[in-house]
């Protein structure tokens, strides 16, 4: 049985190292623009999405508002960049840091709630984020803040003539996730964590500090989070509030792994896969009045997965054994 | 040689309700004791006290020589309080193995170690065959098994059990009585809280019996029985007489 399980672990390692490879050849064919954004998107929010996983899915506790640390890490980043001149590689190391502090002080009072209650919490304190940076003079306000681009640059970390080095950061951002997320599962944090959503009385009195282990998952989720944000700030090189911090990108978090199978090793990468590129796709096609159509598309899509496969996609792929009654 | 867990008067009060009102019991080492009342009598508040769920309005819990009564829950694993539920909470979407190892962590913090720790147990507990089936795919006497794996793959020295026999078929009942007296050959001291007076009577100690949230009678299970006072608190007055 411990063989089984260790084949099982090892067999995840060997897929998820065929499929970075694969991902890190297409540039060699797909040469077209469009379809590389597209890639680059799919694989940043697959990332994002395995981080957002780590708190919600694994540790069960359902944050609407991980739009904040993805904000955070944007704007960390480039206020340091621009007000500074400190590089975005050490920006991105400090926007992970300052998220996973928020993350930790936020958890600290709202932690204590449950279920619901703690879903509108993070809505709520994201959309106070919010806020509070369009008022923020010193942070660009409304306004934003627009990154200097003086050419191709791996320091600064910032591109005019090409894609690639983006393509290989948001790929290396995934596998990172993906990563940490294989390496906790089997760890003393995994499994608190899942004893954590699925029973926090119980798994208190097997000796689990529960208030730690959300915590735990708080930090390391909101510091991957704020990675990508400092990434995607400096892919897009301009940042304001809404486009970094928006409800959007919770929701862009979410439903990947809503809709891959939440709280699994390999859902929010199957997720993004499918709906990241369906949304942009929809959204190419129907150009800028098309804002809303792509919301309908997944917010079907949802719906559907929610009413036959309630547990995400992977579960058409691993049913879990099931034996009749013992004896 | 002094008793593993003892309590030293202790309430609980929920509100204007007494539901434990002086309470002191001991538990010698090894022991299996039954704790047994009729309903409301306030044996689920004693259990959680003990456990650490909540701490008493009054009064201090000793356990193993140590003052645990502020001491939460998770800590008390930690020294050596494991427990089950009246109401199953396995983790659900958790495979038996995995329900098991988290109680394993408590004392082996590398996870080789606690998967084989929890290997052992369900060998122990006759669960092995069910290792890698979901919690919810238990039938309950599994479930109630279950609890009782996890508590042990923790490595408590004073295990609470709260009403595993109860509800189960005959048999199911006397493979638990079976498992009861395993666990108490193992070393481990039993507190249990028990409705079927007919399974529990032969199996433990010394039982004590809680009526109206006082420790009404203690001592030999077969002197409990009998005693009049006992049979009033379940039966009423008009048996107590004749007895």
């Amino acid at each position: 049985m411990d063989k089984d399980f260790a084949a099982r672990r090892r067999r995840d390692l060997i897929i998820a190292a065929v499929l970075a490879a694969i991902a890190a050849l297409t540039p060699l064919f797909v040469k077209d623009v469009v379809v590389q954004n597209i890639l680059i998107l799919t694989l940043m929010y697959a990332g994002l999405s395995q981080s957002w996983n780590i708190l919600s899915g694994y540790c069960g506790q359902i944050s609407l508002g991980h739009a904040l640390y993805f904000g955070l890490g944007a704007y960390t980043t480039e206020l340091l960049f621009t007000k500074f001149g400190v590089l975005p590689w050490f920006g991105m190391l400090a926007g992970g840091a300052v998220s996973a502090l928020i993350a930790m002080g936020l958890g600290y009072p709202f932690f204590r709630l449950r279920g619901h209650y703690f879903v509108i919490a993070t809505i709520v304190i994201a959309e106070i984020g919010l806020l509070l940076f369009h008022n923020w003079e010193w942070a660009g306000a409304a306004m934003g803040i627009t990154i200097p681009i003086r050419g191709d640059s791996w320091l600064k970390f910032q591109f005019l003539r090409t894609k690639l080095p983006y393509f290989y950061f948001a790929l290396a951002l995934c596998c990172l996730a993906w990563f940490v997320t294989w390496w906790l599962e089997n760890s003393k944090w995994g499994f608190w964590w899942r004893a954590v959503k699925d029973n926090p009385e119980a798994a208190e009195s097997l000796g689990v500090d529960v208030f730690n282990s959300k915590m735990g998952a708080a930090a390391v989720s909101a510091f991957l989070v704020a990675v990508g944000g400092s990434f995607y700030a400096q892919f897009v090189s301009y940042i304001d509030p809404e486009s970094v911090m928006g409800f959007q990108f919770s929701l862009l978090m979410a439903l990947p792994a809503v809709l891959g199978g939440i709280g699994t090793l390999w859902g929010p990468v199957l997720g993004a896969a499918i709906l990241i590129p369906l949304t942009e796709l929809t959204r190419f096609k129907f150009g800028g009045s098309g804002r809303g159509v792509d919301l309908i598309v997944y917010g079907t899509l949802i719906v559907l997965i929610s009413l036959a496969l309630p547990r995400g996609l992977l579960s058409l792929f691993s049913r879990p054994k099931k034996t009749g009654a013992a004896r | 040689m002094t008793a593993l867990l003892e309590t030293r008067g202790v309430w609980q009060r929920f509100g204007g309700l007494v539901a434990n009102s002086d309470v002191s019991i001991s538990v010698g080492r090894g022991e299996i004791v039954g704790l047994i009342g009729p309903n409301g009598a306030g044996k689920s508040t004693l259990f959680n006290l003990i456990a650490g769920v909540l701490p008493p309005t009054q009064g201090s819990i000793i356990f193993d020589g140590e003052d645990v009564t502020n001491l939460p829950a998770a800590a008390r694993c930690q020294r050596g309080v494991g427990r089950t539920f009246q109401v199953v909470k396995s983790f659900e979407t958790m495979t038996v193995i995995d329900n098991v190892i988290v109680g394993a962590l408590v004392r082996n913090t590398v996870m080789r170690e606690a998967r084989r720790k929890a290997h052992e147990v369900l060998e122990f507990t006759g669960l092995a065959a069910r290792a890698d089936v979901l919690a919810s795919d238990l039938v309950p006497a599994e479930k109630r098994r279950l609890e009782v794996a996890r508590a042990l793959a923790t490595e408590p020295k004073l295990l609470l059990l709260d009403e595993v026999l109860t509800g189960l078929t005959p048999t199911e009942a006397q493979t638990g009585v079976a498992l009861v007296r395993k666990v108490r050959d193992a070393g481990i001291t039993v507190l249990m809280v028990e409705h079927v007076m007919e399974i529990v009577m032969p199996l433990v100690d010394r039982a004590i019996v809680l009526d109206l949230g006082k420790v009404l009678v203690e001592g030999k299970p077969a002197d409990v029985v009998r005693d009049p006072k006992v049979i009033k608190a379940y039966l009423g007055d008009r048996h107590a007489v004749g007895a």
